[in-house]
């Protein structure tokens, strides 16, 4: 059982091209398998801005991950790369030095890979599961 | 109907490249390099045909000889010699070959690849449509090729394309008489075909030039890994069957050889042209010679109708079925400080930067191309500011958005 008061809403933003999400989702746009995760559905990964991603974290969110096309099939060319760049710091605009990155996922799949994707997220989860209550613990 | 093909054949390719990922893995599976692979066999191709055009003669009486002295030195193994001939020549000669017959069927797997994914419609007509033309020359080049050698087959080729050319009404005859340099075949007809050759290998660069001058950091190199084995296989190839030319007396000596056999089949030219004996028919090269194929079996009229109807048809693709486009990206004007980062990240160069009136706090504004802008939002997510959105799906509908799904998982 998890603690009730640690939030473990995931909230994701997945590009509409990577995963098969008219499938995966319910109306409140929460994953089937998985509905602590809620997802904002956009065009292309490289859509998504970092501060989008720190507003989800600011709101509550117990993490937030984005997820594209595999790397080398991006529909729009780029967008992967460019985002994973962001993400890592490589790209403008960038995440704050502040944001934990441990709360903040990238996965790269194909519209076949929907099961290697809820494997991924729940390692995710898992991760978070096991830092984010020792972070607690530094904090106290 | 066309729509939900497309989604069928882009859900096919995905589980192939799916497949292929479990041998290869994502980071060298070759159908995602499949725009790089054509290019880098055409390098192949100039280093070769560099090599190949410092010994090739284009005269009547010694074109074919020209050729044969390349790659006639003995390899080892192969019941062949003769006087003369070039260290490796074989070898080379069949890298070019063997490199042909893969740049055709790259040059098509990529369009297929393209077309199949979707990939070719709305915006992105000028690539594709420069694609169609680059596939065109490819087919020329290789035809052309073929013609140098001036053996029995090259021979028959140019007389073919003379009464294809000659049956289009009014300008026919001209076009015929342009393809051979005069009214009849002479040595000019050798330089102009070496002409031909290499003057479409300059124009190809061009046309990929056109490729990708709407393309922000094109794709233009495989992996190492895929360049290692795509090198791995011509070589083997070459290696295995070089090109060489086959003559009756080599054929009545060690036709009995298999090797021989095969090379005859696949990879061989035959024994060379003598004007006003033209053989009965030849050995087509599937890749390049389908047009005569189509000549000798359905006639020069269908023919003329296949291909020109079939150009046209990959020409217009791009332009059906036709999208709504009502999420083009829209700067904000007040907001855009000129920091260049949407224009710097636009997969498709559809944002330009230009200089704002004297005066204005900054320098620069960004400007959107409607018709180069594929709606990805990219740009959004580059711009720091928000000072460019989509107009139906707005960083503020974002954020909304995530808001309430926040309050909802609360």
């Amino acid at each position: 059982m998890s603690d009730p008061g640690t939030p473990r809403t995931i909230i994701g933003f997945i590009c509409e091209r990577s995963l098969p999400l008219d499938r995966m989702l319910d109306a409140n746009k929460a994953l089937l398998d998985d509905p602590d995760t809620r997802v904002v559905v956009v065009p292309c990964s490289g859509f998504v801005k970092p501060t989008q991603m720190e507003l989800a974290l600011a709101n509550g969110a117990a993490a937030t991950f984005v997820c594209g096309c595999a790397i080398g099939d991006c529909h729009y060319r780029t967008g992967n790369l460019m985002i994973r760049e962001r993400l890592e710091g490589k790209r403008n605009p960038k995440l704050r030095k502040a944001t934990d990155r441990r709360k903040v996922g990238m996965f790269f799949v194909t519209m076949k890979d929907q099961a290697p994707f809820l494997e991924a997220l729940a390692a995710f989860r898992a991760g978070l599961a096991q830092a984010v209550p020792a972070s607690a613990a530094k904090e106290e | 109907m066309y729509r939900k093909f497309l989604r069928l054949t882009k859900s096919l390719t995905v589980s192939l490249e799916k497949l292929l990922n479990l041998l290869t893995t994502s980071e060298h599976n070759p159908l995602y390099f499949h725009g790089a692979i054509p290019l880098y066999l055409f390098w192949l191709h100039i280093f070769t045909g560099i090599m190949l055009w410092m010994y090739y003669i284009p005269t009547l009486d010694r074109a074919w000889s020209s050729v044969n002295y390349i790659s006639a030195l003995p390899t080892p193994g192969l019941p062949i010699s003769a006087e003369g001939g070039i260290p490796y020549g074989a070898v080379i000669r069949g890298i070019h070959r063997w490199g042909a017959a893969a740049l055709m069927i790259a040059t098509l797997l990529h369009m297929l690849r393209v077309y199949f994914t979707d990939r070719h419609r709305s915006w992105r007509w000028l690539p594709w449509v420069s694609g169609v033309a680059l596939l065109a020359c490819v087919l020329f080049l290789g035809l052309s090729g073929y013609l140098l050698v001036w053996d029995n087959r090259a021979y028959f080729l140019v007389v073919a394309t003379q009464h294809f050319l000659a049956a289009l009404p009014g300008v026919g005859d001209a076009l015929a008489a342009f393809l051979v340099g005069g009214s009849g075949i002479t040595d000019y007809t050798l330089t102009r075909f070496l002409f031909f050759h290499i003057g479409l290998a300059c124009f190809l660069f061009w046309l990929v030039w056109m490729h990708f001058i709407r393309l922000k950091e094109p794709v233009a190199t495989p992996s190492r890994a895929t360049n290692f084995l795509l090198m791995g296989f011509i070589l083997v190839a070459a290696g295995t069957f070089p090109a060489i030319n086959i003559t009756h007396e080599l054929l009545a000596k060690y036709g009995g050889d298999p090797r021989i056999a095969a090379q005859a089949a696949y990879v061989a030219s035959d024994a060379p042209a003598h004007i006003g004996s033209l053989v009965e028919t030849i050995r087509y090269d599937a890749w390049y010679m389908f047009p005569y194929w189509l000549i000798q079996n359905l006639g020069v009229g269908v023919t003329w109708i296949v291909l020109l109807g079939g150009t046209v048809l990959l020409c217009v693709a791009p332009f059906y079925p036709r999208d709504r486009r009502a999420n083009i990206a829209e700067v904000v004007e007040a907001k855009c400080t000129g920091c260049t980062f949407c224009s710097l990240d636009c997969p498709f160069e559809a944002i330009t930067m230009v200089d704002r009136a004297p005066g204005s706090k900054f320098k620069q504004i960004a400007v959107v191309q409607a018709a180069r802008c594929s709606e990805c939002g990219i740009c959004v997510g580059a711009c720091p500011f928000q000072a460019i959105e989509l107009p139906e799906l707005h960083s503020k509908t974002i954020e909304a958005d995530l808001l309430g799904l926040l309050n909802k998982g609360a």
